[in-house]
């Protein structure tokens, strides 16, 4: 016990005041959420939430770059030590992720400016703002914490806050979304209690790094109680994360709440769970557990699955937002493929991919608001031709599609390729038969709307050049996320080493 | 079934979770799926309870300076629990207000009539 205690408890000794980032933007996005009520003036709620995030995002990259100096730290919530206190643990992958969380919250909050009233009533906008900052929180401590009782609580919050986001339009579809969403969370985190009850049994701790030497020393024997946790976890958290059989509640949520909404869910909500279960199997149990176990190769199969039947019903769908919703289970699918690999560069992919989507899948979401908000129309059907008409978004969607397809250079291709080579390097091959097939249908449904909209005689008639085009200003945050995510696939090399300098796995 | 009689405690907290997780997977009325919901989250707060539970010990309470030597019953499952009822109260409020919410837009809190009324 002495030994672990000296292994872990090395902090305090440091006053780096770049250590207090992880606490205080959490902080920092909480206070400031319940001033937005307070304020009326659309002007001033929008000055708060952007001048809070814009600051977070500021530390977050400072944090990137501490880390990268000095590589990674920990750091003790009031200076309890680590077996009482709650401790946050912060490396390369959460750094990352956690700029990655602000920076596109605060371009999504950015597009909303322009558009978030025409959905929703102006005396909830103020709300929505409350809602947001609290989910982004949240989302953070997820990533952050080094405790699964607290990581449980602020997946809670996150549920919560998302639910909220959501029934913010008072339409009868959401309000239904929401309950469905709200009841399946809720089913997941009893799973996940559970699984922390049963974890709390066999090693008498909560935080992370002394559950997994507790359960190194003494699992003898108890294979059965460790399996039925881990699959707890599995599918408690797949349930949040959209993993393939269970992401029934997500098509509904993300499509009827507003573009902007839609974005936040889709981009960051359902990533922060995926992070916290690859925590869980491998900084809690780890691979000397996990390895033992048929859990991996059947994330691998629901990965799969998610990956053809998520594009299957993406094609079959009418409504654009719904087809986009379906194509986030798709996506989904490739990240729990690549943890379903159970190899170092699967695990790295995994990480990547999280950042690839959030950048192509927000952009995504907004072109469509977009469409939406300047037309009226919901099908696909009625958006041909719309290149004319908004040729510069629609261009944008483009770009995005094509990384999802898998074009060269795009993060979707980077991506795809990777997984490709850490199938090869586990002996799968016929793992790449499945990558190509995913990719064809991801080309399917995205390549008729972009033809669709920019050729063919009969769509282009009578549509007037730019007629319904938004105002440069708008576009600005959806140009900035789409030219961030070029780069991310442009600068891959270095994210990727980045990220494999703070992978769990050896 | 020794192993079931002597982990009686894990036995009853997963029959318990798994009536609350049917109610809430199988019934169509939102009320009774907000119960189903509440008796899965307190058969977990039972079982973790039970976890840090000695039969004859009592809480780690200094009282005049001593506590006593023979051991305690362990508080840390106790307190993680108060925040989970919190987590659980909170969940359980919010899903009552949809309901009513629901229940002005659609008239009923039947889920399957709901789903009903969108073929419509």
């Amino acid at each position: 016990m002495t030994q672990t205690l000296t292994l872990i408890s090395h902090t305090n000794t440091s006053t780096n005041f770049i250590e207090l980032v992880p606490l205080l933007s959490i902080m920092l996005l909480m206070m400031s959420a319940f001033v937005m009520p307070l304020l009326k003036k659309k002007h001033h709620i929008y000055g708060g939430a952007i001048g809070v995030l814009g600051l977070t995002g500021i530390l977050q990259l400072l944090n990137v770059l501490h880390i990268n100096r000095s590589g990674a730290y920990t750091f003790d919530i009031g200076h309890f030590p680590a077996p009482f206190g709650i401790m946050l643990k912060i490396g390369e992958v959460e750094s990352i992720i956690g700029l990655l969380f602000v920076f596109v919250n605060l371009m999504i909050v950015w597009y909303a400016y322009f558009s978030l009233e025409k959905e929703i009533k102006e005396n909830r906008v103020s709300f929505f703002h409350t809602l947001n900052l609290l989910l982004l929180a949240s989302l953070l401590g997820i990533v952050y914490t080094n405790d699964i009782f607290n990581g449980f609580v602020f997946l809670e919050v996150s549920t919560l806050a998302a639910c909220g986001i959501i029934v913010v339009k008072d339409k009868k579809t959401n309000i239904k979304a929401g309950i469905k969403y709200l009841i399946l969370s809720s089913l997941g985190s009893g799973l996940v209690l559970m699984g922390i009850a049963f974890v709390y049994s066999l090693s008498g701790h909560l935080s992370m790094s002394y559950i997994h030497e507790a359960l190194l020393e003494n699992m003898a024997g108890k294979h059965n109680t460790i399996l039925i946790s881990i699959i707890l976890f599995t599918i408690g958290l797949g349930i949040k994360g959209a993993m393939f059989p269970l992401h029934i509640w997500l098509p509904d949520a993300h499509a009827s709440a507003p573009s902007p909404s839609s974005a936040i869910l889709s981009a960051l909500v359902i990533k922060a769970p995926i992070l916290f279960l690859i925590k869980i199997y491998y900084v809690v149990f780890g691979m000397a557990i996990i390895g033992e176990t048929v859990i991996l190769d059947l994330v691998l199969l629901f990965g799969v699955l998610g990956m053809i039947f998520g594009s299957l019903f993406a094609r079959s769908q009418t409504e654009l937002k719904r087809m986009i919703a379906y194509s986030s289970v798709a996506q989904m699918g490739y990240i729990f493929f690549a943890i379903g690999l159970g190899n170092k560069l699967g695990l790295i992919m995994a990480v990547y991919h999280i950042i690839a989507h959030a950048l192509t899948k927000s952009s995504l979401f907004l072109a469509a608001g977009s469409f939406i908000e300047q037309t009226g129309f919901k099908t696909i059907d009625e958006f041909k031709g719309i290149g004319k008409e908004m040729p510069v978004t629609l261009g944008i969607f483009t770009i995005s599609a094509l990384s999802m397809i898998g074009i060269p250079v795009l993060p979707g291709f980077i991506s795809k390729w990777n997984l490709a080579m850490a199938a090869i390097e586990i002996d799968k091959i016929y793992l790449l038969i499945i990558l190509l097939v995913s990719s064809l249908l991801n080309a399917g449904y995205y390549f008729p709307i972009i033809i669709n909209g920019y050729f063919g005689e009969d769509n282009l008639d009578g549509k007037i050049f730019r007629s319904k085009s938004k105002p440069v200003k708008t576009l600005l945050p959806l140009m900035i996320l789409t030219i961030l995510m070029v780069l991310a696939g442009f600068f891959s090399g270095s994210i990727i080493t980045f990220i494999e300098r703070g992978i769990y796995l050896g | 079934m020794q192993t079931l009689v002597n982990n009686y405690m894990f036995v009853g907290a997963v029959i318990m979770f798994g009536i609350g997780f049917m109610i809430l997977l199988l019934h169509n009325n939102l009320i009774k799926k907000i119960i189903g919901m509440n008796i899965m989250d307190t058969s977990v707060f039972l079982l973790f309870v039970s976890l840090g539970y000695i039969k004859g010990k009592e809480a780690p309470i200094i009282v005049g300076g001593e506590i006593s030597k023979m051991g305690y019953v362990n508080p840390l499952p106790t307190g993680l629990m108060l925040t989970g009822i919190v987590v659980a109260v909170s969940v359980t409020a919010f899903m009552l207000a949809l309901t009513i919410k629901l229940n002005d837009m659609y008239g009923t809190i039947e889920l399957d009539e709901i789903q009903k009324m969108r073929g419509r």
